[in-house]
């Protein structure tokens, strides 16, 4: 149980990072639906994805997803891929957030049990030390 | 003929969480700088091919997975109903664990392996 112990403060870099992450991942999402939002579902594979070339929101939600990827490789510069990844799943309940929302679907007793489980479970990870390998830069200096 | 395309979409998005979770381990190691992160003897393999001694170069292994496993979501959702895919989906979380641990030498000790199972569960309770 070596995690449970005081562990490393987790870099404010990284839970930056983390935050940014998520609110990009929900900003994608978004604008990835609202760019396929008006093709039937009939449509063929080929069909859906060359209208989808013709949408403004497709080339925001690949601005946004440009951003990401910039966001996260300094996020996983810094901390455990197997302790940042899984704080992704909070775009699961944002996104759901936003479109019970924008959809006024009714939120069911399952649903808000299956989002205090990810809740929960994200907050186990944090108990965890961001960077178990020691092998980042930051470590080394202030580590040892 | 549904059933087989059932299970077609099934094998696809396996597919695509293993090349999702491939995708993040080829970032991790873009990001930390080349392969010497991996553990032994993986790292030592490496050093072998001189290309992959770039970060660069791992990083856009990482986009180019990443593309593909896009592509292939796309597939499994003309196949599978979304309230089927999507809780399958985060078996990626399992992916990303096991990768990180065999490949990175991380430690995904009880408290960090807990966590992942909440979240799967979580996951599937939300799309009931």
């Amino acid at each position: 149980m070596e995690q449970m112990e005081p562990r490393q403060k987790i870099p404010s870099a990284v839970i930056i990072g983390i935050v940014l992450a998520i609110v990009l991942d929900t900003v994608i999402q978004i604008f990835w639906k609202l760019a396929v939002a008006d093709i039937p579902d009939s449509a063929s594979l080929i069909t859906t994805a060359l209208t989808t070339l013709t949408r403004p929101y497709f080339y925001l939600a690949m601005l946004a997803f440009a951003a990401q990827l910039v966001n996260w490789l300094r996020v996983l510069a810094q901390a455990d891929l197997s302790f940042a990844q899984p704080f992704t799943a909070l775009s699961y309940i944002t996104v759901l957030t936003l479109s019970t929302f924008t959809l006024h679907e009714q939120l069911s007793f399952m649903r808000l049990s299956g989002v205090c489980l990810i809740l929960l479970g994200v907050f186990l990870i944090s108990r965890t030390s961001h960077d178990t390998t020691g092998s980042t830069a930051k470590h080394e200096v202030s580590g040892g | 003929m549904v059933d087989n395309l059932k299970f077609l979409g099934v094998v696809i998005l396996l597919a695509a969480m293993a090349i999702e979770s491939l995708a993040q381990v080829c970032l991790k190691v873009g990001a930390a700088g080349g392969p010497d992160i991996l553990i032994a003897p993986y790292n030592q393999f490496l050093k072998k091919i001189a290309l992959l001694q770039r970060a660069a170069v791992w990083k856009i292994l990482g986009v180019f997975f990443y593309g593909l496993e896009i592509f292939l979501w796309t597939s499994v959702l003309h196949l599978l109903d979304v309230s089927v895919a999507f809780p399958m989906g985060s078996l990626c979380f399992v992916g990303v664990a096991l990768l990180s641990k065999i490949f990175l030498g991380e430690v995904v000790g009880p408290v960090r392996a807990g966590g992942v199972v909440c979240i799967i569960a979580g996951t599937v309770l939300m799309t009931l």
